[in-house]
């Protein structure tokens, strides 16, 4: 499904990504592990496309370049970023936000849109699923929203427009421990052999309940180590220093 | 290039049923006109908008004969009961009440005698000279308007070079309460000047909420000096969604005369191609314990321009004033211009007074968090202005009314096509 060889980027004459290398399969859950710095949410960053970064080398999502598609073009062929820091989004109603990102991605796979009342009602049993309070979604986008909601808020979004590829950057920093379960569930519930996961995160907390297929260790702009779920374990104990 | 707008003082005597001293006035109003031409920019009033040389660009000739059309059909806004006055090319027409108890309300054509202050600004006295038509509308003592009141301000197809001067008068007396929306329909392709001169007056515990807001887009220049006057513990607003003119200047004047006034001035603008509107507002604080509020948000595309002087005068009297003034812009590219002046003039010592101004272009990081959901470009973009806009609309209460405008908005920014 995704395919990326030797990617190099940089940002502002600063490389930040050094010949990166990761294939990841329909169906499976990789986790990036890594030191602060090592490139993690350039990662994902370059993935969604965001602009100001120098790329070179292949990034291929579903047998196609990424490199000529704008951001929303990938977000409607199913790359989905949950944001480490998402924005606050003043005068934004939430619910008409995601009415008009959910229509967009609809329409642009040649499917109907979803009228406000169908579209209340999915929304509605989506968060009940979750266990998020529907109140925030009738207020301003993560306007003064927690840490916490704004990290559901997330996951919400990534329920409404059921992406094949999520990427979830440092999505458990900073929840307590039933914001966390609630991360969980909303991939847990996800997981498909259709779709896939790449989840970026500090800690082996989240991955004691999202079950990663691999783990990469992250370092300078390059995966260093790959390895199945007791890396992130054998991480947790021995620290990154030790691995290079 | 402009030929000379040349105005006769017999003008003045076609204006029937005037005493003497009404036709002094007048002629001295002219002369003055005559003697300053339209306002420049060398007047500070006038600094960001120099009308003369807006009306030399776009007029090569320009008259005040007035031209009776007959075949108007207006039609009624359906998405809400209300009552109406008709006014076309600035005249009263007709009006329609039959929501609310008729012996409260007296609505005529414009023709009261007020004696008016004098003034340095020449379109004033040009409306001082020539302005005879227009409506004078007076709400009786403890009524409260059932239902909203649209003023149709309807300008014919064959508005071309004309400039049109009218006054109107609102009078809302003690313990009353009423709801305008000034709906201007324009059906002419062409330019012409409309220059209004309004007055105000709240009597004790009146209240009086004004919406301006277009039907659709006009050539036309827009000049309306708004004088009000309130008294003890009534509350005006302003709220101003005019969008699609050429050119709008409103001037509001605003004397709080007794205790526990409130004044606000409200604005959502969303200006395209080569419109221009400026906001221009004196608040006088000339009692205790009034409380000013304005607020004006400008969304400025290419080539239009926006401006707002603002100026909150505190009375040495007027302690416990409670004023805020603050403007935004939002710039979509770099040809748009807004300009703000923010002024404080206070003489009393125990007041709370705050202004802000600033400008900015549509936030990239916004925009991307937005792209990344799959919204396109320009959608994002809209979804942007229109939350920039947003909290102006949210103060209106009526949610019929408030869709109204919402849509209305919604309409007008979806028609913005540059990106």
């Amino acid at each position: 499904m995704l395919e990326i060889k030797n990617l190099e980027a940089s940002i502002n004459n600063k490389k930040i990504l050094n010949g990166l290398n990761l294939i990841i399969k329909s169906g499976e859950v990789h986790a990036i592990m890594g030191p602060n710095g090592s490139g993690k949410s350039t990662l994902a960053n370059v993935l969604s496309g965001k602009a100001g970064y120098e790329i070179s080398g292949e990034l291929n999502f579903q047998g196609e370049s990424l490199k000529k598609l704008a951001v929303e073009e990938r977000a409607q062929k199913g790359i989905f970023l949950a944001f480490q820091y998402p924005l606050e989004i003043p005068g934004v109603n939430t619910n008409i936000f995601l009415k008009t990102s959910l229509n967009s991605v609809l329409k642009a796979k040649g499917k109907k849109e979803l009228d406000t009342l169908s579209f209340l009602k999915m929304v509605k049993e989506k968060s009940s699923e979750l266990g998020i309070d529907e109140k925030i979604l009738s207020r301003q986008l993560n306007v003064g929203f927690s840490g916490g909601e704004k990290k559901k808020n997330e996951i919400l979004q990534m329920k409404v427009l059921d992406p094949i590829l999520s990427i979830l950057d440092e999505t458990d920093s900073g929840l307590d421990i039933d914001a966390l379960k609630i991360v969980a569930k909303g991939v847990n519930s996800s997981r498909s052999s259709k779709k896939s996961f790449l989840i970026i995160t500090h800690y082996q907390r989240l991955l004691d309940y999202i079950k990663p297929d691999f783990v990469h260790v992250l370092s300078k702009g390059k995966i260093v180590k790959t390895g199945c779920g007791d890396l992130a374990e054998e991480l947790e104990k021995t620290g990154y220093e030790k691995l290079n | 290039m402009f030929e000379n707008f040349d105005i006769n003082s017999n003008e003045i005597d076609k204006i029937k049923k005037i005493t003497q001293e009404e036709k002094n006035f007048r002629v001295k109003n002219l002369e003055f006109f005559k003697s300053a031409g339209f306002p420049n920019k060398r007047s500070e009033d006038w600094k960001f908008s120099d009308f003369n040389e807006i009306v030399n660009k776009n007029f090569y000739k320009l008259d005040i004969k007035k031209v009776i059309s007959n075949n108007s059909k207006i039609d009624l806004i359906k998405d809400f009961d209300h009552n109406y006055i008709f006014l076309i090319n600035g005249d009263f027409h007709s009006s329609n009440f039959d929501f609310e108890e008729k012996n409260k309300i007296k609505i005529n054509k414009y023709n009261e005698d007020i004696k008016y202050q004098n003034t340095k600004n020449p379109l004033i006295c040009l409306n001082h000279a020539l302005a005879d038509n227009g409506y004078s509308l007076e709400v009786d003592k403890n009524y409260k308007f059932k239902k909203v009141l649209v003023i149709y301000n309807f300008f014919t197809k064959d508005m071309k070079n004309k400039i049109l001067n009218n006054k109107n008068t609102i009078k809302i007396n003690e313990n009353s309460e009423l709801h305008i929306i000034e709906y201007t329909i324009n059906e002419s392709k062409f330019k012409f000047i409309s220059n209004v001169y309004e007055n105000v007056v709240l009597e004790k515990n009146a209240i009086l909420k004004n919406l301006y807001v277009q039907h659709n887009k006009s050539e036309g220049f827009f000049h309306k000096f708004l004088r009000s006057k309130l008294f003890f513990k009534s509350d005006y607003s302003n709220l101003i969604f005019s969008s699609g003119l050429k050119f709008n200047k409103l001037d509001i004047e605003c004397d709080l005369m007794q205790e526990n006034c409130t004044c606000n001035i409200l604005s959502a603008l969303f200006l395209k191609k080569n419109e221009h509107q400026e906001i221009k507002t004196r608040i006088n604080h000339l009692a205790p314990n009034c409380k000013s509020y304005q607020k004006v948000k400008n969304v400025i595309s290419s080539d239009s321009k926006g401006v707002y002087q603002g100026k909150i005068f505190v009375k040495d009297i007027a302690q416990k004033t409670n004023a805020y003034q603050l403007s935004k812009a939002l710039l979509l590219n770099d040809n748009a211009e807004f300009n703000s002046k923010p002024e404080l003039e206070i003489y009393a010592d125990d007041v709370k007074c705050s202004h802000g101004s600033t400008s900015g272009s549509i936030d990239e990081s916004s925009l991307y968090y937005l792209m990344s959901r799959g919204i396109s470009r320009k959608d994002s973009t809209n979804l942007l202005i229109k939350g920039f806009l947003n909290d102006v609309i949210e103060l209106i209460k009526s949610p019929i009314i408030k869709k109204f405008i919402e849509k209305k908005l919604e309409d007008h920014v979806n028609g913005y096509h540059s990106y």
